[in-house]
């Protein structure tokens, strides 16, 4: 018999939970409203994770047994990933951490980490999308491409939705700003001004534009036409609700002058209302930050040591894989391909242990594979959306391995 | 006997800014099979200003070397549709890109919008990324 249910998709950190599923006899029969990118997360991967240990098939038990051991035995393990984990998996996670007394951190370290810091810490303002589906009239995707990273936020929340203050929808009521380095395909779409600058050039551009909010006349050391950017501070200015999605080429371009977003937040702030909101990537990413803030006070790159938390860029992913690892454990990530070459090559010389549904180049040079069920098909629990939302996620089927949660318990019973 | 002259004449090279983006075809592909020759074809390739490809007496589909501070790898070059700025190539986010970036940070953030390297036509061919990784 098939039955149809309301899903809620993991395919990206928007989290839509308007997804129509109809399964029949454990199987996912039919799709509707999803992205391509949520497609990808139903139909899974093509070649599924087997049980190894030093490349041979193994028991699931011995691979666990194995798993424990490696950790037990290294002197400074790191556990990284988490991104694609629910929360439950990652507080198990900060668990087996807090137990080894070792590094714990996420893909959101060289991600959206810095931007969720400054939120949770209060030093950037924040909404929902919900908020911004309702109330947005001015949004800037800066440095960020929805169309290419979370294909419906335009339609479903941020451009084309009739809010309930924003009836006229795109057409009249909201206006859209594209800042990056090429025309995008969100920059094609946003009708109210594509802004072109060059790589790196973001910070510069930022200054720019608090001299343009203060009436100043910016100064830049690029060819640009001053023009516009006073003309781009004046729409601002004018938003009654006005919102910042940052991406990945504002944070790579911002890094340590994180303190300047702040600064452009509050400038925006005297004339008008600006809110931001992350371009999270993994469906959980923000989860990690989350869990681990609310454990330690820290949101990533954090040591447990004589009972007491520390964070700090030493403890980061790539700090620890060029310098301090000696054995990794990745739950949901897949390092070996997102990393820099030249960082991954040092980490094949590290025993890894690997929890992931699928296989992946990672899983190519793992010491051990311990298969997991997939985080939102086969195994439900709570995530948090892109923008801080807390939300429930449902399996779809039952799976044929445990949740990468179970797996991770099974460890902490192997090495308490 | 004719001599092939072209054979020692240097592809000439220039310096050119490698920017990573998500693509979201790249990257179905790619989280459907890592390994597949899809996510490889749709990865190995850097889009370039037509115009400025032309000034390089690069091919549109031709191969390139790219080669950074940190390593070196093989494209393929395509026009973009659009005029580009000008010393700027753009690729996608993958193993092929990671193969240029800096293992060096001051922060935990590895530099993979802004990526200094040398362009020249090349013969070689594209890797794997296995063959990446092995090398």
């Amino acid at each position: 018999m098939t039955e149809t249910v309301t899903w809620t998709c993991t395919g990206c950190a928007l989290l839509c939970e308007d997804i129509q599923v109809s399964i029949g006899d454990n199987r996912i029969e039919q799709v509707e409203h999803a992205c391509i990118k949520g497609r990808a997360r139903i139909l899974g991967c093509n070649e599924k994770a087997i049980p190894t240990v030093n490349g041979v098939n193994a028991k699931i038990d011995d691979a666990i047994k194995d798993a424990a051991r490696i950790l037990m035995e290294a002197k400074n393990p790191l556990l990284y990933g988490w991104s694609n984990s629910t929360n439950e998996a990652q507080m198990a996670g900060i668990e087996l951490a807090r137990t080894l007394g070792c590094v714990i951190d996420s893909t959101s370290s060289f991600c959206q980490g810095i931007t969720i810091n400054e939120i949770l810490n209060g030093t950037i303002p924040t909404c929902t999308l919900d908020e911004v589906r309702e109330k947005a009239d001015v949004m800037v995707f800066w440095g960020a491409d929805p169309m290419s990273s979370h294909p419906r936020h335009m339609s479903k929340y941020s451009y084309f939705p009739r809010g309930e203050l924003r009836q006229r929808g795109y057409e009249d009521d909201r206006t859209a700003i594209s800042i990056d380095v090429w025309q995008s395909r969100t920059a094609k779409i946003c009708k109210n001004g594509f802004h072109r600058i060059p790589p790196g050039k973001d910070i510069e551009f930022m200054r720019g534009l608090i001299d343009a909010l203060s009436g100043r006349v910016p100064k830049l050391s690029f060819d640009y036409d001053v023009k516009r950017i006073l003309e781009l501070a004046a729409t601002l200015k004018k938003a009654e609700f006005g919102v910042i999605f940052a991406g990945l080429g504002l944070v790579y371009s911002i890094k340590e002058d994180i303190a300047l977003l702040s600064e452009f937040m509050s400038a925006l702030n005297q004339f008008c209302s600006f809110s931001l909101i992350p371009m999270a990537g993994h469906f959980n990413m923000r989860g990690f930050n989350h869990n681990l803030h609310e454990k330690t006070g820290h949101i990533y790159r954090v040591k447990f040591d004589d009972g007491g938390a520390i964070s700090g860029v030493k403890y980061s992913v790539i700090e620890q894989i060029k310098s301090g690892a000696d054995a990794v454990l990745v739950v949901g990530s897949d390092p070996i391909a997102s990393l820099p070459v030249s960082i991954s090559r040092r980490l094949k010389d590290i025993p890894i242990i690997l929890i992931d549904p699928c296989m992946n180049l990672t899983s190519q040079v793992a010491d051990v594979t311990i298969p997991c069920s997939t985080s939102g098909i086969e195994v439900g629990g709570t995530a948090v959306r892109m923008d801080g939302k807390n939300m429930d996620i449902t399996s779809l089927v039952q799976g044929d391995n445990m949740s990468d949660e179970m797996i991770i318990r099974r460890i902490i019973e192997e090495v308490e | 006997m004719a001599v092939n002259v072209g054979k020692f004449i240097r592809s000439p090279e220039y310096d050119i800014t490698v920017v990573t983006y998500r693509d979201v075809f790249q990257s179905f592909a790619c989280e459907e099979d890592r390994n597949g020759k899809e996510c490889e074809q749709l990865s190995a390739v850097i889009v370039l200003d037509a115009t400025e490809m032309k000034h390089m007496g690069v091919q549109d589909g031709a191969n390139v070397k790219l080669t950074s501070k940190w390593g070196s790898i093989v494209v393929k070059a395509v026009f973009s549709p659009r005029e580009e700025q000008k010393g700027i190539g753009f690729m996608v986010n993958s193993l092929w890109s990671n193969a240029l970036v800096s293992d060096e940070t001051t922060d935990g953030i590895p530099e993979f919008k802004n990526i200094k390297v040398k362009i020249k036509v090349s013969n070689e061919t594209i890797i794997s990324n296995k063959e990446i990784l092995s090398s």
